[in-house]
């Protein structure tokens, strides 16, 4: 395997046959409860009328944003960017909000009642399974699967595979690799013989949703000062006035006197 | 609330299962202690061990790893051919096998009614001994030969054969005769191989035959198959249901159900009477293919078409581009073959089309008749010769089934003859590793077999049915926490050990069969002090170290010597397409058309079939895969289901004409409006499987019992239904 600069993941919906051996091999290597598992695989069901008919299988895990919005959109930071690709979470700081869940357009933040109250870790989802990786192992989702349906590797040298793949099977896949440019680009990245609907992928703009976000986050602040400081006026203004009126009407009261 | 841990909080199991698991952590440490000294562990008892998955009987290499002297994940070997570093998901799962709650970690003696589930804990010795005691009372009394055995397919079979044929009973159950009797018996007659090998590296057409490769998944071929449908080759695909191999085929051809060999015998006419084969190859090899295109000429695409309900134009077309394709065509033999009384017919057919194909053993040809015997080129433990038996066996072969071979032998014949006693009762059953009132077909008849005998043990890690039926458990160490006599996979020698201490008092096949022996007097078939002095005495011959193969998971073999000469294990020394072995036996010498029986018009053909998370009937209790794997429903076509007025998710009720279940309905496009499809395997009565128990429900109690007079095969999918709503 050539030097890693960018973790990263390919799914060929083409492969995949549905076995489940990534969603088992997760549960255990992960040592995380089945009900919440890191990774789903979602028999997409049959399509088309007996006897023509198609098959799609979507192996649904963490996107590995370029640009992740569960990170902008945590108020307390818990999310970090790797520099070389996974997106992680840290439970210590987690505070149970929620937004990231909102945030992801991908779905795939799961809230856990359990650990969150007893072990503080609210969130799950995919780590990119470090253990392995930094270890010089494959994710254990994808050294298990028996079809290479998912496959590992160097984002740069992922993304050439997919488009070669593409080129020599132009008759067999949907001429684009998901991911690539989706949302500011992810990690996961995705080659399908059906449309990226149907797999349940969003129709996502190649600028990321938080690039626009995060800039009129940016805002906030001088926005709040500006803001803050109108109000400020504003009410002392209206105290003012109120202070002129009650002096009025003293004024008058004293005169009636 | 029962003390089962619930499935979902298992996964917690590294604090909860403390309890449970205490009492394998407290004794000593010897395999940690042993796994230390050969560099496997740490200090800490963390390390990877490589070992032998057991959760099918594709067996691939595992490692696994463990931690404070728990196995906390398997990987596929990547040195192993069977895994390649894959493993499916009942590989990945493997370790909940082990930690089943549901264990049996001592041995029990019955103490209810059978069935009741009522045991006591016993002592080894005292459960041995009652045993061995009622094995020699019903040998006293009435013959070795009223002692029945079964087993299925593993490792240790070798010992369990040994323990049976040194008692000197002639009757023996196996999966094989529920399996692959078709397969094996039209092979062996057409090839003198039991199950030619495949070869997907230049393979440009594929044709399978019910062989659902992406659900029963044997994960190197099924890589294989998946990497060579990904280069171009083109997959065909007969199948009633469109499975997950469906959805990956080029083309996915719904047959009507028993007709599969009315395709391919049009398509062998197709082939030799437009002398589209590889005629220097067939001229040389096969015997018979003179006369081929006259005997097959009455095969006729239009004739096909009438029966099997595919256009004729779509026969010849598949036919020419198989034949073009030529030694790069691939008719693919099956496995589980036990769908109709004429599959034997179907694999000779297919034997015959990969003959004529020339694809056998030509360089760059696809079948490969090349298979390494179990065992060979290792030594063995010495023994005396067994027993001369001179009973007949209950199963009727070869009095009864002259062509079954006698290693395979005809399981549910025999259920029946221990039924009506004849030629004689049989009054004991030893089964280890087998579930017969799952595994047979009409689970009643099993069930009043079972009250037939004086005396049943069973040898298994869980409570399945049987054991739950049984006077005596045994409980077995499972295939994480034992060893294993070795297996020689491509000139290697590859290792079972344990990767963890076995749980409670659960000891290995190799020491219960041993002990068992000993007791019956038979212990000069038993020559090995231990495990381990088995395996060592197995790789004397290799002049390697136990030690050696414990740490690298594996023990090179001397390559053999090939003189490049091709010959067959056939009377003639060819490739039989004309067989006289056949003839001989009063059956037609040529691959043949046998018209199956039908279901009348309100009836279904009642089909079934693996899926990728279980193995039969043994892994439903497996936490992770009941987690992993779909309800189990009866499929039924949508638009048939409309009809009757059923829609998915209603409970139905399924009837044959030997039994009823409930289950619910999956009303779906992926079946032919005249069949409905169950998974096999559920259904369980053990209530001593709690995880299994009350899910889904039983093919079992649905089959009919028809044996295929040639090769002794279970016809499983000629039994017909009816289905109303519940």
């Amino acid at each position: 395997m050539t030097e890693i600069k960018h973790h990263a993941y390919l799914f060929d919906a083409t492969r995949c046959i549905d076995c489940r051996a990534c969603m088992v091999a997760c549960s255990v290597e992960n040592n995380i409860e089945m009900d919440k598992t890191r990774i789903w695989v979602a028999g997409l069901g049959i399509t088309g009328q007996y006897p023509d008919l198609q098959r799609g299988t979507m192996v649904y895990h963490c996107m590995h944003c370029e640009h992740p919005d569960c990170m902008s959109a945590c108020p307390v930071g818990a999310y970090t960017k790797a520099e070389d690709g996974p997106v992680t979470y840290n439970p210590d700081l987690c505070i149970g909000c929620r937004y990231c869940m909102n945030a992801c357009p991908f779905g795939v933040p799961h809230f856990d009642y359990d650990k969150g109250i007893i072990e503080g870790a609210f969130i799950d989802k995919c780590t990119f399974c470090p253990q392995r990786i930094y270890e010089g192992q494959e994710p254990a989702c994808v050294q298990t699967c028996p079809t290479d349906a998912l496959e590992y590797g160097d984002r740069d040298e992922l993304i050439k595979i997919a488009h070669e793949r593409i080129a020599a099977h132009p008759d067999r896949y949907i001429d684009h690799v998901y991911g690539e440019k989706e949302n500011g680009g992810t990690s996961y990245l995705i080659l399908s013989h059906v449309p990226f609907s149907e797999l349940g992928l969003p129709d996502l703009p190649e600028t990321p949703v938080n690039e626009v976000s995060e800039k009129v986050m940016e805002m906030t602040i001088p926005f709040a000062l500006g803001w803050g400081a109108v109000l400020t006026a504003v009410t002392a203004g209206v105290a003012l006035h109120d202070n002129k009126k009650k002096a009025a009407a003293n004024k008058k009261a004293e005169t009636k006197k | 609330m029962t003390n089962t841990i619930s499935r979902r909080d298992f996964l917690k199991l590294g604090a909860a299962s403390a309890g449970a698991l205490a009492l394998g952590q407290m004794l000593p440490p010897r395999v940690a202690q042993a796994a230390r000294e050969a560099g496997h562990l740490n200090a800490e008892r963390d390390g990877y061990i490589p070992s032998m998955c057991e959760m099918c009987v594709w067996r691939c290499g595992l490692i696994a790893k463990v931690k404070d002297g728990r196995v906390v994940k398997l990987d596929g070997n990547p040195e192993h051919p069977h895994s390649r570093g894959n493993l499916c998901p009942r590989g990945q799962s493997g370790l909940m096998n082990t930690y089943d709650p549901d264990r049996v970690l001592t041995p029990l003696v019955r103490v209810g009614k059978r069935g009741e589930g009522l045991f006591r804990q016993a002592s080894w010795d005292e459960a041995l001994d009652i045993v061995a005691s009622n094995m020699l009372k019903i040998k006293e009394k009435y013959g070795a030969e009223a002692m029945v055995f079964s087993s299925t397919h593993n490792l240790s079979q070798v010992q369990f054969e040994n323990l049976l044929y040194a008692f000197g009973s002639p009757n023996y159950g196996t999966q094989r005769s529920l399996c692959f009797n078709a397969m094996i018996t039209a092979f062996s007659l057409t090839y003198g191989v039991e199950e030619p090998s495949r070869k997907y590296d230049d393979v440009e057409f594929i044709l399978m035959v019910g062989r659902n490769m992406m659900e029963a998944i044997s994960t190197s071929e099924t890589s294989e198959l998946s990497h060579a449908i990904d280069r171009g080759a083109k997959l065909v695909y007969l199948d009633p249901r469109y499975t997950k191999t469906a959805s990956k085929a080029s083309e996915w051809i719904p047959i009507r159900p028993g007709t599969d060999s009315a395709f391919l015998l049009a398509m062998i006419s197709v082939i030799t009477t437009n002398e589209l084969a590889d005629c220097e190859f067939v001229k040389k090899y096969v015997v018979g293919c003179d006369d081929l295109p006259r005997e097959m000429s009455r095969y006729t695409t239009e004739w096909a078409e009438k029966i099997t309900g595919i256009p004729a134009a779509t026969i010849e077309r598949i036919a020419r581009e198989y034949a073009a394709a030529k030694h790069n065509a691939l008719a693919h033999p099956g496995w589980r073959t036990s769908n109709f009384i004429n599959s034997f017919q179907t694999e000779r057919a297919i034997a015959t089309l990969n003959a004529i194909s020339g694809n056998v053993l030509t360089p760059g040809g696809c079948l490969s008749a090349e298979v390494a015997a179990e065992g060979a080129g290792l030594g063995m433990p010495k023994q005396p010769p067994y027993p001369r038996v001179s009973a007949l066996r209950l199963d009727g072969v070869p009095w009864k089934y002259p062509l079954v071979p006698l290693k395979l032998g005809v399981f549910q014949e025999l259920r029946d003859a221990i039924l009506t006693g004849e030629p004689y009762q049989s009054h004991g059953w030893f089964i280890s590793r087998q579930n017969p009132i799952l595994s047979l077909p009409d689970r009643a008849k099993t069930l009043e077999a079972f009250g037939k005998m004086d005396f049943i043990a069973t040898v298994d890690i869980i409570m399945n049915d049987t054991a739950w039926f049984s006077d005596v458990v045994l409980p077995e160490a499972s295939y994480l926490e034992r060893y294993d006599p070795l297996l020689p996979v491509n000139g290697k020698a590859f290792i079972r050990q344990p990767v963890i201490e076995p749980q409670g008092e659960a000891k290995s096949a190799l020491w219960i069969y041993k002990q068992l022996g000993e007791r019956l007097g038979l212990g000069d078939f038993f020559q090995y002090e231990d495990e381990e002095d088995y395996i060592r005495q197995q790789l004397k011959p290799l002049g390697v170290s136990l030690e050696d193969v414990k740490l690298k998971g594996y023990a090179e073999m001397p390559a053999e010597e090939s003189d490049g000469e091709i010959t067959f294990n056939t009377t003639s020394g060819k490739i039989e397409v004309y067989s006289e072995t056949l003839k001989n036996a009063g059956f037609s010498p040529w691959p043949t058309w046998e018209e199956p029986l039908m279901p009348k018009e309100d009836e279904f053909y009642l089909l079934t079939g693996k899926v990728a998370q279980q193995t039969q009937f043994g892994t439903q209790n497996n936490q992770l895969l009941h987690k992993y794997s779909d309800e189990p429903r009866l499929w039924m076509n949508a638009q048939t289901a409309a009809k009757l007025g059923l829609a998915t998710d209603d409970w139905v009720e399924v009837t044959s004409p030997v039994g009823a279940v409930h289950i619910i309905l999956l009303a779906t496009e992926a079946i032919r409006p005249d069949c409905v499809y169950m998974t096999p395997g559920y259904g369980h009565l053990s209530k001593g499987v709690k995880t299994a128990y009350g899910v889904g429900a039983s093919d079992s109690a649905l089959h009919v019992t028809y044996t295929d007079p040639i090769s002794g095969g279970q016809a499983l999918s000629q039994t017909f239904v009816t289905v109303r709503k519940a």
